[in-house]
């Protein structure tokens, strides 16, 4: 190393250069202004000041090594950024691609974090998970901070050290490495400054390893790896649909929704976190860092129509996959790789996200029974099956499985989609679902082997179904169908129903759901509450449900009203966050991203919906 | 060595072993699907692939009961808890040998450095195939106990 090269300078600790240990002010950094890098088996949250607070692994329902988001400072960090304060100019994903890059405006320079994981490490001498972070200078020589200070799981474990081509930090079977260019002589727990000069970037390169050796990357060729990374994502997107409209939203969409695939399985991960609070400050915490079989029936549709064939299979085999050891019945939500989700528990001693306890890992969701599931799965066997692909007999043999079920036990009540943890109830959006389930088997069942008895079971359930809900789930009063029988409430879910094909599109019931709900479920501009707010037996509210805002977009084009619609979608694409991401749920006042981030869901019914506006253009209003 | 007894006890103890794990596989025990996972080396469909891996399962049967007649001819005798240790060794190299090395010659099954260009169908089975449920060691194990213990009965020393 040259010793007159300033880079090579040994980091100055911070409180020799007159800051304080810990650089960053008390309160929480806003939900939306995390970004999310990912590489498909993991992903981690990193904020606008440049500081990784999330990053769990070695997948990502693994124990988190950086968990500052919701156990405060002794959960570690990976911050990398400007001596505070410093103006942040600007901060996007780079086009087509999962790199995140940040600006700050710094005394006379400008100080660019450029950082990415590597998703594709196959067939090559890598690390299975490896973050690439690089700081470069403009203008003027800019000082930066390094905080590096990991801590393994529940109870915040400091690492033994250890030098080697990098710093090695190792607890037992997991290590970490991290190693840089120039070389840098950093410590765990010890900020240090060091000063980074146009034209000479410095490169942080962080290496894990689970239960096999460290893979040492070079940093100084390390951006190689991302380069190569970023041409493979942009090839990605350039497979899909051309002509979409509002494409640019879309592909991000679509590139979170891949980010939240695990690769090794193809389960879809409802979002990387857990117990990002619905309502802050209360008690609305969940750990969604596993697989709902919805998610991946959504996913077929969204991937299918937008010319991502193999995305879309292979979320079908990973229902049928991972739902083997329990078919026919349809568990509400798995692990990653199929088993069970682990039972909920609580991280005692962790503050959570702005003093949201619990913090949960686990999910007690798990056991229920959830009626609608089924409707979603044949359903999207049916979007395989009408885009002209033919099922497996396997799957077919699966598909009729969870059918036969749903005849069998669509009397009885159930969970419902939104998980209440409340006595089961006869949820209407339920039974229609069950109501597609069936219709969409016996549309299967036209071009597929299928017995006469076995249709005909199916078809008297499908007709006892429509006829018990338009009986009791529809209020006329209200003129809308109704969250359960007998209820006055209404259910968001409920805007499902023009996609079904139980009502004409422009039938009084079906306007007069979509207006009610609209109307009473409103919470200001385009957001919707999922249900009235506080019905569903827990302390505290909650925000908009941003999934079921989308919702109505659809519904309108479907049913006549697509300019309703065109405005309704190009209003909640302003709610993104600037780096184009979304939550579960939003405040209605503040506009603050809540819940679980970045969250699937969401992003799949911005795909549906923008579809809905693809599929009716041209259609007369 | 007993030739005879291998070519047929062989075929015999391997289909047996096939239906137990067959067995524990429709009572949800396991996803771990022998036929399955071996045939998809030939074919994508898992159908087809169900035929093909029956009979190549039994052809790896076959393999595995030369090594267990050529033990006992060692020997010079068998016995059937001679077969059963030898069957869960049999599993034991199974298990945390055979495969977890799969994906790395499987065209059709994952790795857990798995990216966005896998399109590798089947789900990597881990540590002792734990991936295919948490009950699949102990099936394997039963599994290949029986199919020892039917070798050690039938196979003859000499």
């Amino acid at each position: 190393m040259n010793g007159d090269d300033p880079r090579t300078a040994a980091p100055v600790p911070v409180g020799e250069y007159g800051l304080p240990d810990d650089t960053r002010t008390a309160a929480p950094v806003p939900i939306g202004d995390y970004g999310l890098l990912g590489d498909t088996r993991t992903a981690l949250l990193v904020s606008g000041d440049g500081a990784v607070d999330w990053f769990c692994v070695p997948a990502f329902d693994g124990e988190p090594v950086f968990g500052r988001l919701l156990g405060g400072p002794p959960a570690g960090t990976f911050r990398v950024g400007p001596v505070l304060p410093a103006r942040r100019l600007g901060r996007r994903y780079l086009r087509h691609c999962a790199t995140l890059e940040t600006v700050w405006e710094a005394g006379q320079g400008r100080l660019v974090l450029t950082e990415a994981m590597v998703a594709e490490v196959s067939g090559q001498l890598l690390p299975a998970t490896v973050l690439i972070r690089r700081l470069s200078a403009e203008d003027a020589p800019v000082p930066a901070v390094i905080e590096f200070d990991p801590r393994l799981g529940e109870h915040h474990r400091r690492p033994r050290i250890r030098r080697g081509p990098g710093l090695v930090c190792e607890w037992g079977r997991l290590a970490l490495s991290l190693g840089s260019d120039p070389e840098l002589n950093l410590e765990p727990g010890r900020p240090a400054v060091i000063t980074v000069v146009p034209g000479r970037p410095v490169t942080l390169v962080l290496s894990v390893a689970d239960a096999e050796p460290l893979v040492h990357v070079n940093p100084a060729s390390a951006w190689d790896l991302v380069d190569a990374d970023e041409a493979r994502w942009r090839a990605w997107v350039g497979g899909i649909d051309e002509r979409l409209p509002f494409r640019e939203p879309m592909v991000r969409s679509l590139l979170t929704l891949r980010l939240l695939t695990y690769s090794p399985s193809g389960a879809p991960v409802a979002a990387p976190t857990t117990s990002l609070p619905e309502d802050p400050g209360g008690i609305r915490n969940w750990d969604y860092r596993y697989a709902w079989p919805r998610d991946a029936s959504i996913g077929v549709g969204a991937f299918l129509a937008v010319g991502k064939t193999a995305e879309a299979r292979g979320f079908l085999a990973w229902l049928l996959h991972a739902s083997r050891l329990e078919r026919p019945r349809l568990p509400a939500l798995l692990s990653l790789t199929g088993r069970h989700a682990p039972g909920e528990r609580e991280l005692h001693g962790w503050p959570g996200y702005a003093s949201s306890t619990p913090v949960r890992v686990g999910n007690a969701a798990a056991g229920q029974h959830q009626l609608d599931g089924y409707g979603w799965v044949l359903d999207a066997a049916w979007v395989l099956v009408e885009a002209g692909h033919r099922l497996y007999s396997e799957t077919w043999r699966a598909m009729r499985g969870f059918a036969d079920l749903v005849a069998r036990r669509w009397q009885e009540p159930d969970a419902g989609i939104w998980e209440i943890r409340d006595d089961a109830a006869h949820h209407v959006h339920s039974k229609l679902m069950g109501w597609l389930a069936l219709d969409r088997a016996l549309r299967i069942g036209e071009s597929h082997r299928l017995g006469d008895r076995q249709r005909q079971r199916w078809q008297v359930a499908r007709e006892a179904i429509a006829a018990e809900v338009r009986a009791r789930g529809f209020d006329p009063a209200k003129g809308s169908y109704t969250r359960s029988y007998g209820s006055a409430d209404l259910d968001a879910a409920l805007l499902i129903l023009p996609l079904l094909g139980l009502e004409d599109e422009d039938s009084p019931r079906m306007r007069g759901t979509v207006d009610a709900i609209r109307r009473e479920l409103s919470a200001g501009g385009p957001l919707l509450y999922r249900y009235p707010p506080g019905c569903d037996g827990l302390p505290g509210t909650e925000g908009a449900f941003l999934p079921c805002s989308f919702w109505p977009v659809q519904a309108l084009a479907r049913t006549g009203r697509r300019p309703e619609a065109v405005k309704l979608f190009e209003a909640l694409l302003e709610r993104a966050t600037p780096l184009g991401l979304y939550g579960e749920e939003m405040d209605p006042v503040t506009h603050a991203h809540l819940g679980n981030f970045p969250q699937a869901l969401t992003h799949a019914a911005l795909v549906q919906a923008a579809l809905a506006l693809r599929d009716t253009a041209g259609r007369r209003q | 060595m007993d030739w005879p007894g291998w070519a047929l006890f062989g075929l015999l103890a391997t289909s047996v072993l096939t239906v137990v794990m067959i067995a524990a596989q429709m009572a949800g025990l396991t996803r771990l699907d022998l036929p399955l996972v071996l045939g998809t080396l030939v074919t994508a469909d898992p159908d087809k692939a169900r035929v093909a891996g029956f009979f190549l399962h039994l052809a790896a049967g076959q393999g595995f009961a030369l090594g267990y007649a050529a033990t006992f001819a060692l020997l010079g005798w068998s016995a059937w808890w001679l077969g059963a240790l030898l069957g869960l060794l049999h599993v034991a190299v199974a298990l945390t040998i055979i495969l977890p090395l799969l994906p790395g010659i499987h065209p059709r099954m994952a790795s857990h450095r798995a990216g966005p260009a896998n399109r590798a169908g089947l789900e990597p089975p881990g540590l002792l195939a734990l991936n295919y449920g948490i009950q699949t060691p102990t099936v394997a194990a039963g599994a290949h106990l029986v199919y020892g213990t039917v070798l050690g009965l039938l196979l003859q020393a000499g």
